[in-house]
Order: structure tokens, then sequence, then C-alpha cells
């Protein structure tokens, strides 16, 4: 019986805590919300990347909102899993969202659907799915940064500039599933342009392993380059293999997922000298909006500056969150209120040479061009930290462009 | 209070044999199925969407406890059982333009015919060695679907299928995927329940409880561990098509070892051995992180934390609760919810005298 | 035909490796016919230990190493004491339950407590390879196996020839058996899980070393289930066996078949040939038989 009291108890603790959980209605809050992965196997990302949206979003509030309305952004977390994606998105839905942040290729992918019939757009920044570039196609879905397909042909072109010729052997190292196969129809195009070599090599999820694939990169193949598309905890395991297999890593290149601090942490910094990464949006302390970001967020507040504020995840995190908020100030301009998805929508459509202040070279996004143009920025271990080695380049564009063209027309 | 057998006599072998022979369970189930269609109109379409995710739980769940439960083998691959289920649908109704119903059925055969072979193993191998075998299926037939495109339908492994619909009805709003998957659950809980009852039920049991006995009183052990399998399965495939028609995608990704993992959860916490209990299960599992959630930060607001300061402490205490509650509940309760609830009955038949 | 070798030689490496792992498993396998499903989960920790231990506070290797594994022998006693005990006697799928619940639980707290970045652990261990005989060798993977092997050694010892050893495989072999004839049947079971706590400790530093400490390495606990149906569930030798063959076969087939089947090999051709074994020996190369009375 003792039993059956605790359990009495404890039903109405949750019952009360759960009530407290309920919204409070407001006006004028116009409702923006995404998921995030703080749990599963990219959490090495979410955990920087979503304090970054907060604080941007934060930042907008405390400078008075879009155009005078509080923009409110809700977090739901989902462990990278599609079923909580699914029900976070619901959730989203019924709370009034009118716009959202889809993390994670197979959470967009399972989503898509949806948005098309709730008119409710999502952007996808560093995500699948690369054939949303057209937007005649999807219109509610907004890749808003390089896609998969610009990231390969921005690292080919990389690779042709610093001295690839007709027979250089590259290496594909990619992890085996939707996400990282995306860019592969890509990567072989160019290589047939070009006359590489080139072989694929799979790394099967969750990526901690890769031995046999090294060894044969390595040994076997004996690759030139390697050009690499790994997300969560593998791109610092790549590293260390190869580096363990006496590869150079100055010819190591990868993809948006493996350049960030977290995973040179991973690594070990003296480990990953030379090691190549993409970014699609700067980095750094240096940047106004972050400076702002630290004045107004955490000094004004006394409170302490975390250590990823500013890192490579942090800014793309600040990157989706100005999306987010130019679209809905574009949406309220041209508009008016009430905010509607498809308003946003429209005001996603509506971006001209958003730059964010050096942030990101200017990005204009139109109905065919949901992706913004595609440019990335080269960026080296150098020290103790990442440094720009190229300006904005995007490569191939034409591949890509008819890549796009193929996938849509299925 | 309402001693329910009292005064109730059958004068039929149908009518004792009946799957609600008493008249206050058979007016409970009729209202419980009033209950059921009448949700619609209380919810609102998030709180639609979670009624739907445990309907379909509902559904897988019953099939691993036939296999579980009942025959008293381990499987660790009912993910897998539900991927070729989702597939075979999917690729039925992309390639063959079949109606939703065709699909479930096809999902659900293939799903039968991939279960079975991977019960073959069980003739030799018992036990947590089965379990593991069941294991090497997860992955096996993951593998499988995502490198043939033949299945995967290409690069992405995700296959489209167009909004389902009933006979030119289109099915595009969480209320009128209820009325697609309420059917289809209440036909597998029937189902299901008539099984257990029956000659090839009590085989099931007699091959969990005492296999070599069973063996020797003529149970073809073999085949019904094959059939306990193939119906498992069939109703994974089943579980897994229905997914296909409510993402409208087929993805591998949502059948992973974590989806077997809780489904195992579902039906032991429900109660092994029992069709009710893997719908409490189901329910119980599905809720869970969800309410969690909003547990947790409600409290969080009742202390004043804003999200962003403690979001990736509620995200792992949410990871952390969940273990947690199942360890305790199994040490409290290891006969799950439907104990629990057998208990509550008990306690109503007597009332209010004690025993 | 160096790639051949060059494969082989890094899958025993990785091996030994998968070995430590699966000897703890089967540890608490034989003495409490416990299925821990959180072995991988116990890898992890221990590795978020060390990385916390050399770091995070800077401790001296010989200093962290002792504290780690003292650290994963108490956790190992009080996993045994808070959570194992309150099972005895229960059916064996539930404790199976409970083990994948502590794994939640294990997931969870280390991230909990230590963020979600992978930690590096550094070691004095230099990375460029030595080359021998054209095979390329890489100083972590050959103090890896080392380590692994001199504790496989060690343990092998310590069941043969000390008193606690044979205790436990006396426990092993026949619980009321051994109650008879005076053994502390508790005591053996929190010492098992305890000394899989330390296998598991060391698991997670030459693991981590290695890969990286994330709650992903955890799932190196899923690798050595070949390993050890493999080997026996309850066998020792068949433990190490089952890892060396599992780390080899793996890395050749995965190095040659790779290729024509566009990856995953490594995944699941270890299944493939767990279930092949299976048939032809349902309790493993070196796995005592079930015999069922009636």
């Amino acid at each position: 019986m003792r039993a059956n009291r605790w359990s009495a108890g404890i039903l109405t603790v949750v019952l009360a805590l759960t009530l407290g959980a309920v919204p409070a209605a407001a006006d004028h809050v116009i409702k923006v919300g995404g998921q995030c992965d703080r749990t599963g196997p990219t959490k090495n990302v979410g955990v920087e990347l979503c304090p970054g949206l907060t604080d941007y979003i934060d930042l907008v509030n405390k400078k008075g909102g879009v155009l005078g309305h509080k923009l409110e952004y809700t977090e739901i977390e989902h462990g990278y899993t599609v079923d909580r994606g699914v029900e976070a998105y619901e959730r989203l839905k019924r709370d009034g969202a009118v716009a959202t942040l889809d993390y994670g290729t197979p959470i967009v992918y399972a989503l898509t659907p949806r948005h098309m019939d709730d008119k409710i757009p999502a952007i996808t920044p560093g995500f699948g799915r690369a054939d949303s570039t057209d937007g005649t196609v999807w219109p509610y879905i907004f890749p808003m940064a390089a896609t998969y397909w610009s990231q390969a042909g921005a690292g080919m072109k990389f690779i042709k500039d610093n001295g690839a010729k007709k027979g250089t052997k590259i290496a594909h190292l990619y992890y085996d599933n939707p996400a990282g196969r995306e860019g592969i129809p890509i990567v072989e195009a160019v290589a047939k342009k070009e006359g590489y070599e080139l072989r694929l090599f799979a790394v099967p999820p969750p990526g901690v392993e890769m031995g046999p694939q090294v060894i044969d990169i390595t040994r076997r193949f004996k690759a030139d380059w390697v050009l690499g598309h790994l997300f969560g905890q593998s791109p610092a395991v790549s590293i260390k293999e190869l580096k363990r297999a006496g590869f150079p890593l100055n010819r190591f290149v990868s993809f948006v997922w493996g350049a960030g601090e977290a995973n040179i942490d991973g690594a070990g910094w003296d480990v990953s000298q030379g090691y190549i990464g993409m970014q699609y949006s700067s980095t750094g302390r240096d940047l106004p909006v972050i400076k702002e970001i630290i004045q107004k967020i955490y000094k004004d507040e006394k409170k302490d500056v975390p250590k990823y504020v500013g890192s490579v995840y942090y800014c793309r995190g600040v990157l989706n969150g100005a999306i987010l908020a130019e679209g809905v100030r574009l949406a309220v301009q041209n508009h008016g209120l009430p905010v509607t998805g498809d308003k946003v929508r429209q005001g996603f459509e509506a971006i001209k040479n958003f730059d964010l202040q050096g942030f990101l070279p200017p990005m204009t996004v139109t109905p065919q061009d949901h992706e913004g143009g595609g440019w990335v920025r080269m960026y080296q271990v150098k020290g103790t930290e990442w440094v720009a080695v190229t300006d904005w380049i995007r490569g191939y564009r034409d591949e890509v462009l008819a890549e796009v063209r193929k996938a849509n027309k299925k | 209070m309402l001693n329910r057998a009292c005064g109730v006599y059958q004068t039929t072998y149908e009518g004792d044999m009946a799957l609600y022979p008493l008249p206050l369970a058979r007016a409970s189930a009729i209202g419980a199925l009033v209950l059921l269609v009448l949700l619609p109109l209380a919810v609102d379409s998030h709180k639609m969407a979670l009624v739907n995710l445990m309907v379909l739980a509902s559904i897988g769940a019953i099939g691993l406890n036939i296999l579980v439960g009942y025959t008293g083998q381990v499987s660790l691959g009912q993910g897998a059982f539900m991927m070729v289920g989702s597939y075979t649908a999917a690729l039925v109704t992309l390639r063959l333009g079949a109606p939703f119903w065709v699909g479930l059925l096809a999902g659900g055969t293939v799903a039968a015919a991939v279960g079975t072979f991977f019960g073959i193993p069980s003739l030799r191998i018992k036990g947590l060695y089965l379990a593991i075998a069941t294991l090497a299926a997860q992955f096996i037939i993951e593998w499988t679907i995502n490198h043939s495109t033949w299945i995967s339908g290409g690069v992405q492994s995700t296959i489209y299928v167009p909004t389902p619909d009933f006979f030119g009805w289109p099915i595009n709003s969480e209320y009128r995927r209820y009325f697609m998957l309420l059917p289809v659950a209440v036909i597998a809980y029937v189902a299901a329940q008539n099984l257990v009852r029956s000659r090839v039920g009590r085989a099931f049991v007699a091959v969990r409880d005492r296999e070599v006995a069973a063996e020797i009183i003529g149970v073809d052990i073999f085949k019904y561990k094959l059939l306990a399998f193939a119906v498992s399965s069939f109703y994974a495939g089943v579980a897994g098509a229905l997914w296909t028609y409510y993402l409208k995608i087929a993805n591998y990704e949502h059948f992973t070892l974590t989806t077997s993992v809780s489904y195992l959860a579902m039906i032991i916490i429900g109660g092994l051995g029992s069709v009710l209990g893997s719908v409490f299960g189901a329910v119980f599992i599905t809720l869970l992180p969800i309410v969690l959630v909003y547990v947790v930060e409600g409290g969080a607001a009742l202390f004043g934390f804003k999200y962003a300061a403690i979001a990736n402490f509620l995200a792992n205490l949410r990871l952390i609760i969940f273990g947690g509650l199942i360890i305790v509940f199994l040490a409290i309760e290891p006969e799950g919810f439907f104990r629990m609830w057998g208990n509550v009955k008990r306690y109503f038949r007597f009332w209010p005298f004690s025993y | 035909m160096t790639f051949f070798f060059d494969l082989t030689v890094n899958g025993l490496m990785i091996g030994t490796m998968y070995a430590l792992v699966a000897l703890g498993f089967v540890l608490i396998y034989k003495a409490t016919s416990v299925v821990n499903f959180a072995q991988g989960e116990l890898v992890m920790f221990g590795g978020y230990v060390a990385a916390a231990l050399i770091s995070l506070y800077h401790l001296p290797l010989a200093v962290a190493l002792p504290v780690l594994l003292g650290t994963m022998v108490v956790l190992g006693f009080a996993i045994e004491r808070g959570v194992l005990r309150p099972l005895v006697g229960q059916q064996v799928i539930s404790v199976v339950m409970v083990t994948i619940g502590l794994a939640q639980v294990l997931q969870g707290s280390a991230a909990m407590v230590w963020g979600a970045q992978t930690k590096n652990i550094p070691l004095p261990i230099p990375l460029d390879p030595y080359i021998v005989w054209e095979i390329y060798l890489s100083p972590i993977n050959i103090v890896a196996a080392v380590v692994s092997a001199g504790f496989l050694v060690g343990f092998a010892w310590f069941f043969r020839r000390s008193r606690l050893g044979i205790a436990m495989r006396a426990v092993a072999n026949d619980q009321q058996a051994a109650m008879a004839v005076g053994i502390n049947v508790r005591l053996v079971f929190a010492l098992s899980w305890a000394i899989a706590g330390l296998t598991a400790g060391i698991g997670g530093v030459v693991w981590g070393s290695m890969l990286g400490v994330d709650t992903q390495l955890a799932l190196v606990g899923l690798k050595v289930f070949p390993a050890v149906i493999l080997g026996g569930l309850d066998s020792v030798p068949g433990a190490v066996v089952g890892g060396l063959m599992i780390g080899a076969i793996e890395s050749v087939a995965a190095g040659y078949i790779d290729p024509y089947v566009g990856g995953g090999t490594k995944d699941f051709i270890p299944y493939v040939l767990m279930i092949v074994v299976l048939m032809i020996r349902p309790y493993g190369f070196f796995g005592r038989e079930i015999i069922e009375r009636v």
C-alpha cells in the first residue's frame, strides 16, 4: 500500500508540473520554432548551433524585435530521430509557428510532405535536401546555404585549384546514410569531366571505425586527395586515422560538418594541423554580430560568455536565426500582419543581398534558387584555430544545377 | 459492487468460448470502441498526432508480444521487419499504383516471409543466442535495403508515396489518418486475442513453458516457432506499412535498433503474454518522452530557468529518467501494467470487501 | 598481398580490443547469468572518466590510471548493488531490459556531467606509423593491443590460480554447490561486476584514445555480441578467440568486399558469420552446451 501512496504522490507532482508548462497566450508575438539534436549522433553540433540561434533571436528582441513585434523561437529537442521530429513539428504547428528550422536530413525528408500541405516554410541550412534548391518544385523548403551538391562542387574546385590534373586519385570518404551519400552524384560527375580517378569509401554509421577504409585509401588506392563528407563524431576519427596512416592532412578536404572546433577538439589540435574544412558562414568573435551578441546578451546581463560563442557551429546557428528573422521581417514589411506561413515563404524569396555585416557573402534568394548561391569558404587548421585560406568560392555550378534539374524531373 | 460473473449462465459452447462472455465485459468493450471512435471530437490536431503514434506503436507491440510473450522467443529484430513492410508498401504503391490497403497486406506478407526466414535459426539455438541472432536480422536487413537501389529507390533510400486515399477521399489530416489507423488496430487487437485463445495460441504457450514436454505430447515445435515468427512479422510489416502511409515516405532511418529496443520495452512494461498489456506498454512508451519533456520544462519554468540555459541538462535528464523508469518499473512491477490493471479490476470485483 | 597483411594485422589488433570488452561481458554472464547490454556504455563511461582525469584535471598518466580503474571498480560494485540486486530471481528478459535501461542512464549522465563535445584522450604515444616489412603499424594500435593482451593474460592467471578466481568459476559452474561449500556468492556477484567495470575502464582508455570519447563509443558494445556468441557466451577463452576472429575477419572482408557493394560490409559480416557458426555449433566454439531437463 505504501507503493500506492508513493505512486499517487508522484502522479500529483507530475500533473502539477505539466500544467506549469502550458504556454501562456500572448499577442503581437510572431512564433517560429525548430528542432535540435542535443542527445543524438550530432549532438556535438547541436549544443553549439542551437544556442547560437536562440542568442540571435534574443538579440533581435532586445533591439526591438522584428519591426516592433517580438519574435519567439521554440526549440524542441529530438535527438535526431524522425518520430520525435514529426511530433515536434506538429507541436510547433499547433502553437502557431509560421516557419521552422528542420534539423537533420532524415527529418527534412520526413517533414517535407507536411510542410507542403500545411504551407509552412522550413529552412534547412547545411542539411539535406539538395534538390530543394529549385524552389519552383519545393516552394516551402529552403536550403539557404550551400547544399551538399554545392559543397561537393566547391571542394572539387579547391582540389583542382591546388594542383589536381587528369589522373589524380581522389578518395571520397562519406558517411553511409542518405545525407552522407548526397554528395556522390556531383563528385562522380566532376571526376568524370576532369579525368580524375575516383573511388568511393563508405563509413557505416556511427562512423567510429574506419580502419579498413583508411588502409585501402592510403595503401592500396594510394589516394592523392581525400574529400570527406562525415558528421557527428566521425570527422574526428577520420582525422586521427588518416594521420596515423601517414596521409598528409593538407590534402584532406571536408564538407561543412567536419569543419568545426568540436571536431578538432575530438581529434586533438596538434594532430590535425593542415586539415581543410569548408564553411558556409564566417566564424570567430571578431564579427560585428558576434561582438554585439557578446555585449548585449552576455556582458550586459552580467553572464559569463560561454566558450562556444563565436565557434563555427555557433555562428551557423546565428546565421539560421538571422535568416528566420529576415524572412519574417520581409513578410511583415511586404505583406503585413497577421503573419502566415505563406507570407514568410514570400519573405524568404524576397531576401536580397543579405550579408549580416560581413557574416556571409551577399545572399539573394529567388523562387528558382532557394539556396542563395551556394558559396563556401575554405578554412585550414593552423595552430589552435581555423584560418581562412580562400575567399568565397563555388565550383562546378553547371553540374550542380544540372543535377538539381535531373533530381526534380523524377 | 458489480460482481460480474454472478447469474450469467452459458448454454452453448460458442457462448462459453466467446471473447467477452460476460455482459459487463461486452458492454465495456463496446463502450471503449465507441469512445475511440468519438475521440477525435475532443482533441486537437497535435494530440491527435500523439494518439496516432500510440495506435501505430500498439500494432507492432501486439505482434512482438505474440512472439516474445506467448512463444518465449526473444527477438530484437522488430525494427527490421517493420522496415521490410514499410518499403514493400511504398514500392507496391509507387510502382503498381495499388491502394493503401493492398500495400498493407503486401507489406505484412513480405515481412512475414522475411521473418520466417530469420526464424529458421530458432530450430537450433535458443534463448539469448536466438536474441542475438535476431539482432543480426536487424543489421543484415538494414544493410540490404540500404544498398540495393532497386528496393531503396536510390541514394537517398527514401521513397515518397502520394497521399493515400480511401476511394477518392484523400487522407491528409491527422483526424483522417486516425480513421485509417484505428480499424487496422482494432482488427489486429481482436485477431490477436482470438489467436492466443485458440489451439495455435495454446501451442505457443506450450513452446514457451516447457518446450521438451510439448514436443513429447505432439506439438510440432519447429512449425509453431516459425508460425510465431511469421505472425509477429506480419504484424510488424503491417505496422511498418502504416508508418509509410502515415508519414508519406519510407525511410530506413525510422527503424533502427533503438526502435526494436523500445518495442521490447513496450511489451515488457506493458506485460509479457497479454495483448491488452501490449497496448498499455505502447501508450506508456510513446507518451513517456513527451510527458517527460513537459514535466521537466514545466518544472524549469516554475523555478524560473529559461530553456536555453538548461537545455543540455534537460535533454540528458530525459534520457536518464527514461532509463531509470525502466529499471524502477521492472524492480517494482515486473509483470507490467497488465498486472496492475488486473489488480485494479480485482479490487473492484470484491469491493467493498477486500477478498 | 601487403594489403591483405595490413588488413589482417590491423584487424587482429582491433580484435584484442574487442576481446577486452567481450571479457567483461562474459565475466558477468558466467557468474550471474545476466546478459549485460550496458557493457558498451560502461566502456564509454570509462573513456569519459579517463578523458576527464587526463585532459581536465591534468593528472599524470601514472596517477590517472589507478584512479580510473578504482572509479570503474566502485561503479561496478554500485551497479550490482543498486540495480541488479533488487532483480534477483526474475526472468531473464526483465534483467536484460534493466541493463538496457541502465545503458540509457549511463549515456545521459555521462553527457550531462561532461558535455556533448567529443573528448580527446591525449596519450604520450607518437602518431606516425612504423613501417615493418611494408606493413604500416600504428603505435597507438600496438600499445592498445599489448595492453589488452596483457590484461587478458592477467585475467587468465587470475581465474586459474587465485582463490578468488577459482571461487568465481565455481559460482559460475553451479551456484548451489558453491554456496554449499561456503563460497560467498554475493561477493562473487559483486566482484564480477567490479571486474567488468575494470575491463570497461581499460577498454575506455584504449578505444577512447583511438576514436575519441563520445556517447557513440558505446556502440562498440554492440560489436562485441558477435564476438561473444562466436566464442560462447560463458567462455573466457572464447571471448578472446571470438574477439580476434571478428576483428580480423571484418577488417579483411571490408577491405576486399566494400568496393563491390558500396560499403558497410564491416557492419553485417560479423553477424552473417555469427549465424553461420551458430547453425553448426549452437553454443559457439567454446560455449558450454545447455542441457535441458523436462
